[in-house]
């Protein structure tokens, strides 16, 4: 009788739970728990990272005392038309689109005078005001008829505007470049090289672990530590601005959008800037030295001239976008004009001939030498979207070169 | 025509690359290391698969710079490298396969034992878990498990030496290369650690072993690489190079209170050739036969009734080899 064929056992079933991704997630894991603790054990890390926490506070404490005192405005400033009443003709302009408003003679003054005289910027409308917009939609000038919107309260806008301009050049300044770029500076640009001096580096590389994949898990974990340090600290403006902000409410509740742009923007600045930094680390000791003051300087000035620029040529701009704080500082512009939809509004209060007294505006100067128009384009949320793209771009490019030079580097 | 090596002992009759079936732990074919003008390695062949294999060479021979070559820290100016079929340098597969201990002392000293070793365990892709129950064996290995929980900076130098170890161990590796692992450690710790090499050894694990200490490596292993400035002076058994110096002129060196009566003594004997007093404690015996001489030596003592308190052999070192592998080839 003829046996039956042996069934012969088939291959070993795959354990699901062991794949080449669970693998290298424990890798990337270790690594990056690994460099987190070791950062947590340096003593440059609490340095640095106290004199942040102090910076900031210093800072905020100013923020609170000016909020708290309120502006100081000269006498010329309150009566803006001279007449002995204070603030009895404010705008009601609400920032939308439309090119006229009628009937905004609050004290009626312009209504006081002859028919004949009522109508200066020539609509066919007496006492209303004139908005003129660009192809942008944004507000450039304003006509408006005799005594209309001629004394505004200026202590209201005036603390609005140092209220807003506080947050957005402190973002741009503060965290961006002060607190942004140094951090990564001084700690990221040693998450090879210091290995490297200090002979260790073997022990992560000796290891079934791809050279380029140690750099990025080693930018993981700085991160680790930077991203909640920052995040914190963006946390802890929110709330100090929120509740000693300008206004009638006990929390800003409306300013947290533009601290979620900032705090995008911070991420953002310290990944791409550890990328960078890294990388600059891996080139010998004395030209990674040169290289990174010499990078730090050139971002530091294309801050200055990119925020001095801010309403100024394209090829300004187009200059200045060679830099990482230019797309950085974008985020914040584009989150600054979603979140605050009035910033025409703001715009064109600065534009009221009420507000000038000769050459000086308050408004313009505080607001304007700060914020931007977006660009490349006007649109916020496009110019966020390319704004993002863009210094992901340069983290992936950063990370490439970083990654090409580590693998060739030799450790003697 | 000085020949580039020599092949002392059996099973190594030329030196003609011989093809393996399968690929050998290490292969090391043809090749150079050049730091700008300086040589460090000058084209070196060998293959290694199973055994323990002490490099032997003085300070700046090219051995820590082989071991670099071969664990893909650096890569050959010339010539090609394989671990395991692989090329180290590009490729970190065969890594799953080794392990490492540097001569570096620098170690994370902030760290626990048991930490290390399990942090880079887990960079085999180990769980957690895994790797601290691996973390755990191997450091009970090396026998630091009472001070697995004690910070690296603490330990000694031969506790540090042994967690180097223990990393390179853990995740049960089939090469395992140590850089001078003997290195400023004291006797009890090289007595340990040289247990620990020879048990590996017995595993079946294919372990490379450099020092410039002879007698280090001849209480490891038998089979031995010998590098000279940057070159492959020999490699094969160290016995048979061992028989080979018995018969060059040797001296032995023998403290006693009447060296000139024992001198007279084992002057009778056919391989001595001389005898020196350098002090008034101390004879000097030249002889070209070192074995045949050692084996005499004690009746020859009992027969002269003197007192001997030490007897040493300062030609038996890697200088006096060299001096002889060098001498033997101009």
């Amino acid at each position: 009788m003829q046996q039956p064929p042996q069934m012969t056992p088939g291959p070993p079933k795959r354990n699901l739970s062991e794949t080449v991704w669970t693998k290298l997630d424990r890798k990337a894991t270790a690594v990056a728990e690994f460099t987190m603790r070791q950062y947590r054990k340096k003593r440059s890390t609490w340095v640095l990272g106290s004199i942040g926490v102090i910076l900031v506070s210093i800072v905020l404490l100013f923020y609170i005392d000016a909020m708290s005192e309120g502006p100081n405005l000269p006498e010329w400033i309150s009566d803006n038309d001279g007449d002995g009443l204070i603030d009895e003709d404010p705008s009601e302009w609400d920032g939308s689109q439309l090119k006229s408003v009628g009937d905004v003679d609050n004290d009626g003054d312009c209504w006081a005078r002859e028919p004949f005289d009522r109508d200066w910027n020539g609509d066919g409308i007496d006492c209303n005001v004139i908005y003129n917009y660009d192809s942008n939609g944004v507000l450039v000038s304003i006509d408006a008829d005799p005594n209309v919107d001629e004394d505004p309260n200026e202590a209201v806008f005036l603390e609005e505007t140092v209220h807003r301009s506080f947050l957005v050049g402190f973002a741009k300044f503060g965290f961006i470049f002060v607190l942004g770029l140094f951090l990564p500076m001084f700690l990221a640009t040693g998450l090879i090289r210091n290995e490297q001096e200090a002979g260790t580096l073997h022990y992560l590389v000796g290891k079934p672990i791809a050279r380029a994949e140690i750099l990025m898990y080693r930018v993981l974990g700085f991160l680790g530590i930077a991203w909640p340090y920052f995040i914190g600290l963006i946390l802890l403006c929110a709330l100090v601005t929120g509740f000693f902000g300008p206004g009638d409410s006990i929390f800003r509740f409306s300013d947290l959008g533009i601290w979620f742009g900032i705090m995008l923007a911070v991420l953002l600045a310290v990944l791409v800037y550890s990328v960078i930094f890294v990388t600059f680390g891996l080139i010998g000791r004395k030209f990674g030295y040169i290289a990174v003051f010499f990078y730090a300087t050139f971002e530091f000035f294309m801050l200055l001239l990119g925020t001095a620029s801010s309403g100024s040529s394209v090829r300004m701009k187009a200059l200045t976008s060679m830099s990482v704080s230019f797309w950085c500082t974008e985020i914040i512009n584009s989150t600054a004009w979603l979140v605050w939809g009035d910033w025409n509004y703001w715009n064109g209060l600065t534009k009221l001939p009420a507000w000038s007294q000769g050459d000086f505006n308050p408004l313009e100067l505080a607001l304007w030498g700060i914020w931007g128009t977006p660009f490349p384009t006007a649109n916020p949320l496009l110019n966020m979207a390319l704004s993002i793209v863009v210094l992901l771009m340069i983290t992936g490019v950063g990370i490439l070169v970083g990654q090409s030079m580590f693998k060739k580097r030799e450790l003697h | 025509m000085m020949p580039d090596m020599q092949q002392v002992g059996e099973g190594q009759p030329n030196q003609e690359w011989q093809k393996i079936p399968e690929a050998p732990a290490i292969m090391v074919d043809h090749v150079s290391k050049w730091y700008g003008q300086v040589i460090g390695l000058n084209d070196v062949s060998l293959a290694i698969s199973g055994g323990v294999t002490g490099v032997l060479g003085m300070n700046g021979a090219g051995k820590s710079t082989l071991l670099k070559m071969i664990v893909g820290r650096i890569q050959p100016s010339q010539g090609q490298i394989r671990l395991f079929g692989t090329d180290p340098f590009k490729n970190p597969a065969p890594y799953h396969r080794l392990g490492y201990v540097s001569e570096s002392e620098k170690l994370y000293d902030w760290m626990t034992g048991l930490d290390f070793v399990t942090t880079l365990a887990r960079l085999h892709g180990n769980t957690r878990d895994e790797a601290k129950e691996k973390a755990l064996h191997v450091l009970d290995f090396v026998g630091l498990t009472d001070v697995a929980n004690k910070e690296i900076g603490k330990y000694s130098k031969g506790m540090r030496q042994r967690v180097k170890i223990a990393h390179a161990l853990v995740n049960d590796p089939d090469l395992i290369v140590l850089d001078e692992p003997l290195q400023g450690c004291d006797p009890l710790a090289r007595t340990t650690i040289m247990n620990v090499i020879r048990e590996l050894g017995a595993m079946g694990k294919t372990i490379i072993v450099t020092s410039h200490i002879l007698s280090e490596i001849e209480r490891i292993t038998e089979q031995i690489v010998i590098l000279h400035n940057g070159r492959l002076l020999a490699l094969g058994n160290l016995h048979a190079i061992r028989e080979l110096l018995d018969h060059i002129p040797h001296r032995i060196l023998l403290r006693t209170p009447n060296p000139r009566d024992l001198g007279r003594t084992v002057l009778h004997h056919p391989s001595v050739y001389g005898v020196r007093f350098p002090n008034p404690q101390e004879l000097i015996i030249e002889t070209n036969n070192l074995s045949d001489v050692h084996q005499g030596l004690p009746a020859l003592i009992v027969e002269s009734g003197v007192q001997v308190t030490a007897i040493e052999n300062p030609d038996d070192n890697l200088e006096s080899l060299l001096g002889y592998l060098i001498g033997g080839r101009s």
